[in-house]
């Protein structure tokens, strides 16, 4: 009898414990994988959309949505973007005031790049992404930063993007500076936190209600998200940044956005684009 | 009187659910959400009205110094909850609505809406208290 009382007793305890790690799985820095994450968003998006490729989702919703693939490939026969990549390329190459330009400040020249941005810089410590460091480039030349959602700093960008398609992902989360796994963490909270009049989290439309419409719209997946920015969005009529998105994205769920390249917009970034490792880069897209 | 003492009593709202069938917090936001304010509700034989907090506050009489005091208020909320970064998008809007109507001399106005503007900041608050132990619910495992 004392047996069975000491072995219910054990395990009892043992399930208890389990039952907190499983709560507690992947919300902590003692806990956070990132590798786990990407697996289990990946394992997700299979149960959801059995048909479609993993690789596919660098396409959006045009990945999960038929209809909404078709009409997508008649864009893309005369690609909206074509023009603004052209005159990225004629921005990049143009040198600045001092003779020098942007090839001088990235390594190989800028070109086939796109897939190591966001990365974490342990100097500075914080999330660097390309539109931050094509303004950096400029602000060490003696020029003046280019606003941050449209315009030349999206063509430069969609330029940079153009030269590195088919590149894949794979963003790093340094395993020597905790800061790091702390940035990737703090954008995943953003990432499943509810804000906003609506009180809508980013999966909220991204994971959970990929494909089902609000209104006349249908939420892409955020597996592949960030793959094929900038974008030229139909509803805009030109290029956009992320971080253009991301702002337009808390006005829709009436939260009020921060400000482009705010840390927690790149924190954020860190982790969708970690969220994409092993998927191509295939920007800059065409979006609705 | 006893009308005015209930509803001061529902506007400070958020009691705990205890076991209850229905929590005070769901009868007051279903009868809310169907009647709009001010409706008498019944909630384990008492009687509440459905008014937030914010709105009781505003039940002053409308004069400027009233109107400036809620505008202040509203806007010291709504500085706390940008700090936290969970500002909803139409607040900063209407303290402008709101300081516009005080300017305008139109005192009622200004303090229903400073009433709107610090329940937004409030509610805002609070959705950042659930987050931080809620985030993690929609995560794929």
């Amino acid at each position: 009898m004392k047996i069975i009382k000491n072995l219910t007793i054990g395990v009892g305890v043992a399930l208890t414990s389990q039952l907190a790690l499983a709560a507690d799985s992947g919300f902590t820095m003692a806990t956070v994988n990132p590798e786990a994450d990407r697996m289990a968003l990946q394992n997700y998006f299979k149960k959801r959309f059995p048909e479609a490729e993993v690789q596919d989702y660098i396409n959006g919703i045009y990945a999960v949505d038929a209809d909404s693939r078709a009409q997508w490939e008649e864009i893309e026969e005369f690609p909206p973007y074509e023009f603004a990549v052209e005159e990225g390329e004629t921005l990049f190459n143009t040198p600045f005031a001092n003779g020098k330009g942007y090839a001088d400040c990235f390594e190989n020249d800028g070109i086939g790049i796109r897939q190591n941005f966001p990365y974490w810089n342990k100097e500075e410590g914080t999330v660097k992404t390309l539109e931050m460091e094509i303004n950096e480039c400029r602000e060490a030349n003696g020029e003046e930063p280019l606003k941050w959602g449209k315009g030349d700093i999206a063509k430069i960008s969609a330029y940079m993007a153009w030269t590195s398609r088919d590149q894949v992902f794979n963003i790093d989360i340094p395993s020597d500076d905790p800061r790091a796994k702390a940035a990737y963490l703090d954008g995943k909270k953003f990432f499943y936190a509810k804000r906003g009049q609506l009180n809508l989290s980013c999966a909220n439309c991204h994971v959970q209600g990929t494909n089902i419409r609000i209104r006349a719209d249908l939420p892409s997946p955020q597996l592949g998200h960030v793959t094929h920015f900038p974008v030229f969005r139909s509803k805009w009529g030109e290029l956009g940044t992320l971080h253009r998105r991301y702002s337009g994205c808390h006005k829709d769920s009436r939260s009020k956005p921060l400000k482009p390249q705010a840390e927690r917009f790149r924190n954020l970034e860190y982790f969708q684009t970690y969220m994409s490792n092993g998927l191509v880069v295939n920007g800059p897209g065409a979006r609705k | 009187m006893k009308k005015t003492l209930i509803a001061a009593a529902a506007a400070l709202t958020l009691l705990p659910g205890f076991a209850a069938a229905e929590s005070f917090d769901e009868a007051f936001l279903k009868n809310r959400a169907m009647y709009g304010k001010g409706h008498v509700f019944e909630w384990q034989g008492n009687q509440y009205l459905t008014l937030h907090e914010e709105e009781v506050e505003a039940d002053v009489a409308a004069t400027a110094d009233n109107a400036k005091m809620m505008i202040d208020k509203a806007r010291a909320k709504n500085k706390e909850v940008a700090e936290l970064g969970f500002e909803w998008k139409l607040t900063g809007d209407i303290l402008k609505s709101a300081e516009a109507a005080l300017a305008e001399g139109d005192y009622r106005k200004a303090l229903d809406l400073a009433a709107q503007a610090k329940y937004h900041a409030r509610i805002g608050i609070q959705q950042h208290e659930y987050a931080q132990s809620n985030w993690h619910l929609s995560v794929p495992q």
